[in-house]
């Protein structure tokens, strides 16, 4: 009876042993290729990823646009500098919504503080949507040399910093997109411009412009506007003059969205401009401004972008910016 | 409580470390204590259908056994059915019976009234339609004499809840795991790694495969009309590696699992894709349904209509076919899938000569690859029949792949290169499962080292291509 038992007690000792052994490979494995990657990530000098490193890094610019797809396709930097006297980046990514440009923004007054702040907001922004918690994943290579992003990124999930005791994780689903970022496939493409942030569309939209009802009884996610208030807060405390901008769209709605009607209450109250163009008929009457239903071609966002600028230009808040500041254009 | 989630593992291993540690006699109660906990965690409520579901069946199965009169016996068995056929229908089908009954009316003009008493907000509570299978065939093998009713009341509930098999199956079989609960069980580490390779296994499927090509059907599909008819038909092509993965992964991540816990459950899966005809493919696909059906509902049938012949053989196939595809979900386009896939079991039966005369003129790894492809193309077929929420959909569908031109759409070169390994990852283990053609296996290497670095590679691949925000298994709706 003992022996069986100092069998079975060695035989559970070995099987420990290889389960240490197989863990420490694990976690040798997740070390080596986790740093690798991390390396490569970080020495991209193009491309989507390349243009998040330079928003929470390098930019220096005077004015900031920040926002998603929309606002990524929609503000041409260079207009906006030329027009404005400023420097300008587009840090808008797709698919992102006020979680992600926070983080950004969050980083950029670690390092200095822009004149002017724009916030592309879109229709519906503050539905409920487990997809645009999902997208905080854009953060995860920068919770190690960001803090300031820890809050946003534990809204991903509760589990998200044990999960992030793994090296590779952060760069989970990038394995392709960094090996064509190190390359000069990103270069080659006429359309991307790290310069300054802004992707044009070519494509001209097709089919006539849709009539859409508003879904106004959607559940309201208190996080996002939990964060706008803050952004706004902080925007104000730091002396920044923030615009909040809804683009363009080819569809007309019938009714009001209940994220635009509540970004406009929040605006009025803490008097920030806010302009709506989603149902400007300047828009409505060209197809050809448009690549998609949601997204302007290049040929939409220079109209835009002037019309953007006759605004500001226009607005008292600019007015004193001029007045106050010496403006100079400083361009990468 | 998903299988793919942080919370899943970190239940499995304090109830693994747990079960070990307690006393051998004990273990069965804490298996049903966890499994009882498992199922609350998805929903409270749930635990009070579920508990009565096994104590009307826990009574019936020993009424059945102890009634000397034929008669009693039958009454029981219906009984039986009934009440679980019933609470089926009312969480289910009710809705949907009563809609279309309503719909029937109208179409004879015997219906002026908009008023339908639907059962507002009916949530299916999850795995209903698994246990309630799995107990109809526990009561009608009481009734043939094929098993003994289950005295012990603790052990019948855990044939019930085992939580492993509780949420999507598989269907067990009462003599195949309630012999299991009845054995002293020890910890024995093959259990553990065999567990856990199958884990591992199960993962790979679910997050690098099936969640990724999701990412792409859904929004090919959400967008069908404006998509070409390339990308449409490379989206259903792709479907049907994504719902073989889902379901399978799902199913390996269940079996590893209970085997860790030293249960053997029934295998669900045998290489379907590389199935070479239709009913091929039934006995690969979702084995404890199809077998559950051929069982219960296709042989009765045929035995009973014995005297119609080659008919008797069709009207059990169509029969077994709309409860195989009714069991999906309380829709047309289930049934119609089921249909489909009775009607291809016809055109075998009938043909099965002629393709035999033509099968020797053919060299046969030709005739097998052009059977597997043919086959292939048919799952695919019928599988744009099961995804679609109406038939007008999947009509749709259909034309849009023959008539719309365009571009291939694939979204980023990443999504197209993730989706296209991970398949072809799954594609060579199936084979090599299969055909064994190759000599060198990872996996399975005599060479302890380089299985376990095959295995820690494995789920390095998970972490770097897997999608850990995928949503729910796609069978959790049935």
């Amino acid at each position: 009876m003992r022996l069986v038992e100092k069998i079975k007690e060695k035989e559970i000792q070995i099987f420990l042993a290889k389960a240490f052994v197989f863990l420490a490979i694990l976690v040798i494995l997740d070390f080596l290729i986790g740093s690798i990657l991390e390396y490569f990530y970080f020495k991209q000098e193009s491309g989507l990823l390349y243009r998040t490193t330079y928003s929470l890094d390098s930019t220096h610019a005077d004015f900031l646009v920040l926002g998603s797809s929309t606002a990524n396709h929609h503000y041409d930097s260079k207009i906006f500098e030329k027009r404005l006297g400023m420097s300008t980046y587009n840090t808008g990514r797709e698919a992102n919504t006020i979680f992600y440009n926070y983080s950004i923004f969050q980083s950029v007054l670690k390092r200095y503080k822009p004149k002017i702040a724009l916030l592309d907001f879109n229709v519906e922004e503050f539905k409920v949507s487990s997809d645009n918690y999902d997208r905080i994943a854009s953060l995860l290579p920068y919770y190690k040399s960001h803090p300031e992003v820890h809050s946003i990124i534990q809204l991903k999930s509760p589990y998200e910093k044990y999960k992030l005791l793994s090296k590779i994780y952060p760069f989970n689903s990038l394995l392709f997109t960094i090996a064509i970022g190190t390359t000069d496939f990103n270069k080659s493409r006429e359309q991307v411009n790290d310069e300054n942030g802004y992707i044009p569309l070519t494509h001209v939209w097709q089919k006539n412009i849709s009539i859409e009802a508003n879904t106004v009884d959607y559940e309201v996610d208190s996080n996002k506007v939990n964060i706008l208030k803050s952004f706004i807060e902080e925007c104000k405390n730091a002396g920044i003059q923030l615009y909040i901008i809804i683009s363009p769209r080819f569809i007309k709605y019938f009714g009001n969205d209940l994220s635009v009607e509540l970004v406009r209450k929040i605006a009025n109250k803490s008097d920030i401009p806010f302009y709506d163009y989603s149902k400007d008929t300047l828009f409505w009457k060209h197809r050809e401004y448009f690549a998609d239903k949601v997204h302007l071609n290049n040929t939409g966002a220079i109209i835009f972008s002037n019309k953007v600028i006759d605004t500001i230009l226009q607005s008292k808040e600019y007015r004193r910016i001029r007045d106050e500041n010496n403006l100079s254009i400083k361009i990468k | 409580m998903l299988f793919n989630s942080i919370i899943y593992f970190l239940f499995l291993g304090s109830s693994l470390l747990l079960y070990y540690i307690i006393p051998t006699k004990f273990r069965n109660y804490f298996l049903l204590i966890i499994s009882g906990l498992f199922y609350m965690y998805v929903k409270v409520e749930y635990i009070f259908l579920i508990l009565f579901i096994i104590s009307i069946n826990y009574l019936i199965g020993i009424k059945i056994e102890k009634a000397h009169d034929k008669k009693w016996q039958i009454f029981f068995l219906y009984l039986s059915v009934f009440v679980n056929v019933g609470i089926l229908i009312f969480f289910k089908y009710w809705n949907f019976l009563l809609k279309n009954f309503f719909d029937f009316l109208g179409l004879i003009h015997l219906n002026n009234t908009d008023n339908i008493p639907l059962i507002a907000e009916v949530v299916l509570p999850i795995g209903l339609s698994y246990y309630i299978f799995q107990t109809i065939g526990y009561m009608i093998d009481i009734h043939r004499g094929s098993i003994k009713a289950e005295k012990n009341f603790a052990q019948f509930s855990l044939f019930t809840l085992f939580f492993p098999k509780l949420l999507v199956g598989p269907i067990e079989r009462a003599n195949h795991f309630l012999p299991q609960i009845k054995r002293n069980i020890h910890f024995d580490k093959q259990n553990i790694t065999e567990g856990a390779k199958r884990i591992a296994w199960g993962l790979f499927k679910k997050l690098v495969v099936a969640d990724r090509i999701s990412i792409y059907h859904s929004t090919v599909i959400a967008s069908s009309e404006s998509q070409s008819g390339s990308t449409l038909l490379f989206a259903s092509v792709l479907y049907t590696f994504q719902v073989y993965a889902d379901f399978s992964g799902y199913t390996d991540i269940a079996l590893g699992t209970a085997k860790m816990f030293g249960f053997d459950l029934m295998e669900n899966f045998k290489r379907p894709l590389l199935a070479k005809n239709v009913s091929d493919f039934w006995r690969r696909w979702h084995i404890s349904l199809s077998s559950w059906v051929n069982d219960y509902i296709f042989n009765p049938i045929v035995l009973k209509n014995r005297d119609w012949g080659i008919w008797g053989v069709f009207y059990g196939l169509i029969i077994s076919f709309v409860v195989i595809g009714i069991w999906h979900g309380a829709a047309w386009n289930y049934v119609l899938f089921g249909l489909l896939q009775a009607f291809a079991i016809m055109y075998e039966f009938i043909t099965r000569k002629t393709r035999k005369r033509i099968s020797k003129k053919i060299h046969p790894v030709i005739y097998d690859q052009a059977s597997v492809l043919l086959t292939f193309l048919f799952v695919t077929f019928s599988l744009i029949i099961f995804q679609s929420g109406t038939l007008s959909e999947a009509i749709n569908i259909i034309k849009g792949i023959f008539l719309n031109h365009g571009d291939l759409f694939y979204d980023k070169p990443s999504t197209l290169l993730f989706m296209l390994i991970g398949c072809g990852i799954m594609l060579i283990v199936d084979i090599q499962a299969e055909f064994g053609r190759f000599k060198f296996s990872l996996f399975s290497n005599k060479n302890w080292i380089v299985q376990q670095v095959s295995y820690a590679l494995l789920l390095i691949y998970i972490l770097l291509a897997g999608v850990f925000d995928g949503g729910q298994f796609i069978y959790f709706s049935f």
